[in-house]
């Protein structure tokens, strides 16, 4: 399904076909689910906040206006419904010192996993004042792409740009303190 | 850490795939909400009476304040003797009805609020 097909089924929808947004959810729910999961970290509650956000598309479908892009709107939307829903009932966050404690143990041992040093980084990015944690989960989730960060968070670039900066440094700093990962190190040196 | 191995790690994600049973659920919850009726508007043409109604008996309310605050200032400047403004209220509420009115306008307001929760079915 391409954008004009988006715009045929949404047409659909609106003359009272509902099943018609079935082509919807089948286009868009890998890219909804995997955007509520890197909001939440938590794959059962990602697929209900996903749910949520295609009935408040579904119900909203009549303001897309269709000089828009169908998928600029829906991330909107979604994005919107995600941050709330992380307002209502943040993430279960571990701080960034807890994240050092369970890292520890593992840091100095020989089999140091690569995966699971990227996970404390994805999850750092949680512990974040919302302002950066968005900016930076959007940007990376567009494929770095800052136009489509700034649409889905209604921003212009420039600040995002100044977000994403920003974010980026306290991110550094706190992890400095946190990974000692001797590639980090060999890296960073 | 180098801002370099942070883009390459949060932009190195492995996508997540819906569970299978995804789909249907939000077909579901999108049928069950296209079958729902839709919401019961407020009834305002049959609410503008009562509203009127009010507006125009908080406007008689004011001209009668207006009207016994003057005639107790025109007494008070006669008789050097002003009363205390709490004294002054009570006979201003006192004259016009106000608590009788007050009580109206709570008791719609209340109506009003009931109608709209049971209207929009939470």
């Amino acid at each position: 399904m391409n954008a004009s097909e988006d715009q045929a089924a949404v047409a659909r929808i609106l003359a009272g076909d509902s099943s018609a947004f079935e082509g919807i959810v089948l286009r868009w729910q890998g890219p909804l689910v995997n955007l509520a999961y890197r909001f939440c970290r938590d794959r059962e509650r990602a697929e209900e906040m996903a749910q949520e956000a295609f009935l408040r598309a579904y119900r909203s479908l009549a303001q897309w206006r269709r000089e828009g892009a169908f998928s600029t709107w829906l991330f909107a939307l979604a994005t919107n419904l995600y941050r709330t829903e992380l307002r209502r009932i943040p993430a279960r966050l571990v701080s960034i010192e807890d994240l050092a404690e369970q890292h520890a143990p593992r840091v100095n041992h020989q089999n140091f996993e690569g995966e699971e040093h990227d996970r404390i980084v994805r999850n750092a990015v949680l512990t974040l004042p919302s302002k950066y944690r968005d900016a930076l989960t959007l940007f990376y989730f567009h494929e770095m792409d800052v136009g489509a960060a700034a649409r889905s968070l209604g921003l212009p670039e420039g600040t995002l740009k100044a977000r994403l900066a920003r974010g980026r440094k306290i991110l550094s700093a706190k992890l400095s303190h946190v990974l000692v990962s001797p590639l980090l190190r060999k890296e960073v040196t | 850490m180098r801002h370099d191995e942070l883009d390459r790690i949060l932009s190195e994600e492995n996508d997540l795939t819906p569970s299978s049973g995804f789909l249907e659920s939000v077909m579901e919850t999108v049928r069950s909400d296209a079958s729902a009726p839709p919401p019961i508007p407020f009834p305002w043409k049959r609410a503008w009476p009562g509203v009127a109604a009010c507006l125009i008996a908080v406007g008689v309310l004011l001209v009668a304040c207006i009207a016994l605050l003057h005639r107790q200032s025109v007494a008070a400047s006669s008789t050097d003797t002003l009363p205390s403004s709490f004294v002054l209220c009570l006979q201003v509420a006192k004259a016009t009805g106000a608590g009788w009115i007050a009580l109206a306008l709570i008791i719609s307001l209340a109506s009003i609020m009931l109608s709209n929760r049971l209207g929009s079915g939470k």
